[in-house]
């Protein structure tokens, strides 16, 4: 079967971010893979990279369009930050995107002036650190030390953050730290700090740390020792950084995977590349059977991670008031699938995947750089400690209700998001998984995942009040893993519905069925010889024409 | 087990010191800062040879030490706990010699045997830029002259190849398969115009080895630089790399144990208000962390005693074990770093950088000696004597000795190692009986799931015919629940002849069996229910371990760091 890929966008506008970074196999192409690998051998920033970024006006993605920048759907945000990430994850991180995971806290509750602020120093091409990450305690920010006292006229800051990335090169940060001794959610506040406001010797800077991965990101830290602001710094009431928070990184959690998609869309056009110009055993590498299927499920779950983090990304806009478990559950699935594949890849690849030279020396920088791309605000653990104790709500909010077109249907122009009207936790139908629910359970592949989701419903309702926190058994945990994989179901099969692409084929959504109900404990998750094929096709004409290998099917590297 | 005399490994651990002194020669801060500066560590090579590790790479009979592969694999796994890099240079000399082992005794022999002995690296030239695994799409070429041979070509991604003495060349010196030989060529005695060494590469892990290669321009070596008989260098190679894969296990061990003891070690902080081992989900992570070690040691320990008690079934002992170990080792690593988030990606802070550096490191023993689909295409090949030698019966003698740690070992015959087998796997044919010494003990149920497995793969193999070189991908799945029976097996075995340590937590009410057992069914597609408690249980066993300053292991020994991590 022969498929032709049609781009399902218009051509490239001018302020097309990969046509800007062009060919990276052009080894005199300042932001070609030669410049990148050999920024990353001397942990520095791509300084080309930085530049191009700076006069794409980077920032303005971050700002509302109403307060002057360019960010509209997150879904759009995520697109057209991808080609960054397919280029150079810590370009992309490092220039970086840490600046929206500030800025979305300010969204969230600031005021009108904190608002002109922030939107004014992104506008103006500054950077913005997000100051949350204590090493001592993870993701666990209740425990987080750094003290913000707060007196009558007076906030005194002290304490450190750790592995804060642009710490130095910020002109101001947003802070997360305590006002109270209680290990409780109304103990912490957000800060919206400058730098120069800050005495200089109550402030000093950390080592930069040093990361396998991202090794040109400046990761740093610092320590503040009784540094006094004023109240203006509070963003929103005191006590409120933690619900703050919450609504904030519903945002990043949804955008930042979506552009993480672009890091597995390069790793398989490298190793397509390799399989089909090395030889073994007398065979091109892409003719020995294990080699393709590997290509074409790597292939699939690019996808289906594009399909889960599109939808969520579109969710928050359509229905704002119950995406904070789709959102978390972006953050913990999408991660381990680009994670999986890759690894998947390498075997394909094989020693090739092991060098930092060579024509596919990229994949190892990849490698290196994708599972601290994939950090972000919190880790899996975490993720599904959003979801758990909201597992017996959810399952009273999947209506077997048609969802709302423009939920799939990417050429639909979103709502602008108020970040504020996030709900932190979800209280509305989400007609994403209602998508699943609402198929019949005879009804194929589809039906029998919609099976599961009756099953879910049922056991989640059982969830009895001990089993919803951090000291809930690993069978609790497990229901909000499946209740993950069941979203990203319903994700594909709403963008199947609504696609006209290769993802409106049958054979695609088979296929990407297949791999998930593996994962929910059905079959091996291997797509038999006739889906392979018809995949394998699909990414060869990509990879051949130079298109991307996610739901958009645009040009890149060209 | 009761042990009259510590086992060796105990004094070799002593000997290279606590690894947490950082001024040590053998420290953990001293392999992060080598990496970081990609140079090598002399040093500590010169450390280990003081040891006398490259003593157990030359058998008995020309000198050296090696009498017991469970003894070299404890060894390895020493080495590799601290650091995989020394321990992947220095392990490599074993695949240097070995094809000297399995080939007739000539006077190379013993200058092999003399040389490694002496400490010298010795390097095995096997792969080429543009073949890789395909090693029998070799274009080196010896030309035979008066006397000898010129080589010419190069050697491409070669552990040591520029620091070793001596390389084990596969070259060409006829047509096809049958076309090849392993020449021994002692750099010290070629013209130097005739060879350069290649540029150090620069790679994703082991940072400070020595991965480069050799060109060869009309390079002469004598004749009696061959090993075995004309045109046997193939099988000479193939036969060598069933018993360093088999020692690959060590590798993969020592890796696996230095990721879970950082990890059970962090797991006495707190997280969320409460310790971290409080917690069922992290304690859930830990246990099956835990699990599949144990699965993987019992995978190596059963591997290395089979290559003395079954020594003609080595084939597919070799790529159960290269194929299991570094795969379910490199998942088990991840999954542990996702858990740790950023601790486990800092080169500087926290643990000297060695969670990110064993993770980086250990990615590369899938790619030596045979990488996952070699290693698996191997079984595919074994399928045909697997399915028709099911009920032909085994000898239990030998299956004892290869299960039952306590027993003397029969020296191995080196020259019985063969391509194939004869008569598939014992073990796999001992299946039913192990899972029906089983019933009745808390692992009877799981035991009894796994044989109902696998007696459904030997009924599709039944079926199966040989695919030639494009094999389909279900068939390679047959492969790996093939390598997974295999472990079931071991576990069982070895759950059910060795002898605990008196009242070792781990043993009690088959511990450690269910829960390895546990592992391979979900591995197989087949998760089953645990019993409350059996995490915590496991994590606690091993946790114990750790703070008595022994290893993390179903036979345990002292470690020299004594306690902590």
């Amino acid at each position: 079967m022969t498929t032709h890929p049609t781009p399902t966008t218009p051509p490239a506008p001018q302020d097309d971010l990969e046509s800007r970074l062009g060919d990276p196999f052009d080894d005199d192409n300042p932001v070609g893979y030669a410049a990148v690998l050999a920024a990353d051998e001397q942990a520095v920033p791509l300084v080309a990279g930085e530049h191009l970024l700076d006069d794409w006006r980077f920032n303005h993605e971050f700002v509302p369009r109403s307060l002057g920048g360019r960010w509209s759907g997150t879904d759009a945000l995520a697109r057209r930050l991808r080609p960054v990430f397919r280029r150079d994850p810590a370009l992309g991180l490092g220039y970086g995107v840490t600046s929206l995971m500030a800025a979305v806290n300010v969204w969230a509750a600031g005021s009108t002036a904190q608002r002109r602020a922030v939107a004014d120093i992104l506008l103006g091409g500054e950077r913005i650190a997000a100051a949350f990450h204590e090493l001592a305690h993870g993701d666990d920010f209740l425990h987080n030390e750094f003290t913000a006292r707060i007196t009558d006229d007076r906030i005194v800051l002290a304490g450190g953050k750790q592995v804060i990335n642009n710490i130095e090169r910020a002109g101001s940060l947003v802070l997360f730290a305590r006002n109270g001794d209680t290990p409780d959610p109304g103990s912490h506040s957000t800060l919206l700090v400058t730098k120069r406001d800050l005495p200089q010797e109550s402030m000093r800077y950390l080592p930069r740390f040093t990361t396998p991965g991202l090794r040109g990101c400046h990761l740093g830290g610092i320590v503040v020792d009784d540094a006094s602001i004023g109240h203006d710094a509070l963003v929103g009431a005191p006590g409120q950084g933690m619900e703050t928070a919450s609504r904030a990184f519903q945002v990043t959690r949804a955008a930042l995977p979506g552009m993480a998609v672009g890091v597995l869309d390069t790793a398989l056009h490298l190793t397509h590349d390799f399989a089909t110009d090395r030889r073994l055993y007398g065979h091109v590498v892409a003719d020995l059977p294990h080699a393709r299927a590997t290509l074409a499920a790597a292939f699939t779950d690019l996808l289906i991670a594009d399909c889960l983090a599109t939808a969520v990304s579109r969710h928050l806009h359509l229905a704002p008031r119950a995406t904070s478990a789709p959102a978390a559950a972006v953050k913990y699935l999408v991660p381990l699938l680009l994670e999986e594949a890759l690894h998947d890849l390498s075997v394909v690849l094989g020693a090739r995947s092991y060098l930092r030279e060579g024509r596919h020396a990229a994949f190892s920088k990849l490698f290196r750089d994708l599972p601290l791309v994939s950090i972000g605000d919190i880790g899996p653990t975490s993720c599904l400690l959003t979801i758990l104790p909201q597992l017996p709500t959810l399952a009273r909010h999947w209506p077997a209700a048609d969802p709302p077109a423009e939920l799939f249907d990417t050429t639909v122009e979103l709502p602008e998001l108020e970040v504020s009207q996030l709900s932190v936790t979800d209280s509305a139908p989400d007609p994403l998984m209602g998508t699943l629910a609402g198929v019949s359970a005879d009804d194929g592949p589809a039906g029998r995942l919609a099976a599961d989701l009756t099953e879910l419903r049922e056991q989640c309702r059982r969830l009895p009040s001990t089993e919803l926190g951090p000291g809930a058994g690993a069978d609790a945990f497990d229901l909000a893993r499946r209740y993950t994989l069941l979203l990203a179901a319903a994700a594909c099969v709403g963008t199947h519905r609504a696609s006209t692409g290769f993802t409106g084929e049958s054979a695609w959504l088979t296929a990407a069925l297949t791999r998930l109900a593996a994962r929910l404990g059905h079959g091996d998750g291997l797509l038999p010889d006739d889906l392979t094929e018809t995949l394998f096709h699909e990414l060869t004409a990509r990879v051949d024409q130079r298109l991307s290998c996610d739901l958009e099917c645009a040009p890149v590297f060209r | 087990m009761t042990v009259a005399t510590a086992p060796p490994v105990e004094a070799f651990e002593r000997e290279l010191g606590d690894p947490r002194e950082a001024t040590g020669v053998f420290s953990y801060a001293r392999c992060n800062a080598l990496d970081k500066a990609e140079a090598f560590p002399d040093e500590i090579i010169e450390l280990v040879n003081a040891q006398g590790l490259q003593r157990h790479y030359v058998p008995e009979e020309f000198g050296g030490a090696l009498g017991e592969f469970p003894v070299v694999l404890d060894l390895v796994r020493a080495v590799a706990r601290r650091d995989l890099t020394v321990a992947i240079a220095h392990t490599k000399t074993f695949l240097g010699v070995v094809g000297a082992w399995v080939s007739p005794n000539t006077s190379m022999t013993h200058t092999l045997a003399r040389q490694a002995l002496d400490g010298f690296a010795i390097s095995s030239g096997m792969t080429e830029r543009a073949h890789g695994s395909d090693l029998v799409a070799s274009e080196v070429r010896a030309k035979e002259v008066r006397g000898g041979f010129e080589l010419s070509g190069e050697k491409w991604l070669i552990n040591n190849a520029t620091r070793s003495r001596t390389m084990s060349v596969l070259a060409r010196t006829g047509e096809g398969p049958r076309g090849l030989d392993v020449l021994v060529v002692d750099k010290t005695t070629l013209r130097p115009e005739t060879y350069r060494c290649l540029p150090k590469v620069r790679t994703h892990g082991i940072r400070s080895a020595d991965i480069s290669g050799l060109a060869f321009d009309g390079a002469f070596v004598p004749t009696e630089a061959r090993l075995g008989r004309p045109h046997t260098g193939l099988e000479t190679m193939l036969k060598g790399l069933q018993l360093t894969r088999t020692l690959c296990g060590g590798l993969s061990l020592g890796a696996g144990e230095h990721a879970l003891r950082l990890t059970l070690d962090v797991a006495e902080r707190r997280r969320y208000g409460r310790v971290l081992l409080d917690q069922p989900e992290a304690v859930r992570t830990l246990a099956d962390a835990g699990a599949d070690h144990l699965v993987n040691e019992a995978v190596a320990l059963v591997g290395c005693r089979g290559i003395h008690a079954i020594s003609e079934e080595t084939s597919v002992v070799a790529a159960v074990v290269k194929y299991l170990l570094p795969s379910r080792t490199d998942r088990m690593i991840a999954d542990l770093g996702r858990w740790l988030g950023v601790r486990s990606q800092l080169v500087d802070a926290d643990t000297d950088g060695r969670f990110q550096k064993l993770a980086r490191d250990h990615r590369v023993i899938h790619f030596f000696d045979g990488n996952t689909l070699v290693n698996l295409n191997m079984l595919v090949n074994e399928f045909p004597a697997i399915a028709r030698h099911v009920a032909t019966p085994y000898d239990d003698e030998a299956l004892r000795i290869a299960l039952d740690p306590g027993r003397p070992l029969p020296p191995f015959k080196m020259r019985s190692v063969r391509l194939v087998t004869r008569t598939g796997s014992t073990l796999l044919r001992a299946l039913p009986d192990l899972a029906a010494g089983a019933a009745g003990t808390p692992a009877g149920p799981l035991a009894a799931r796994l044989l109902d497995h696998h007696r459904r793969l030997l009924a599709e193999l039944a079926d199966h015919q040989p695919p030639g070189v494009k094999v389909p991908r279900h068939v390679f799945a047959q492969a790996e629940r093939l390598t997974l029976c295999w472990a079931g097996a071991a576990v069982l075995g070895l759950a059910s002849h060795a002898d605990p340590p008196a009242g070792d937590p781990l043993w009690t009410d088959g511990l450690w069996q269910r829960a390895a057992l546990g592992r391979i069914l979900a591995a197989l597609g087949e998760p089953t229910g645990r019993p409350a408690g059996q995490d915590h249980e496991l994590v606690h066993a091993l946790r114990d371990r750790l703070r008595n300053g022994q290893s993390l292991s179903v036979l345990p020994h002292r470690v020299a760091e004594g306690v902590g991590r």
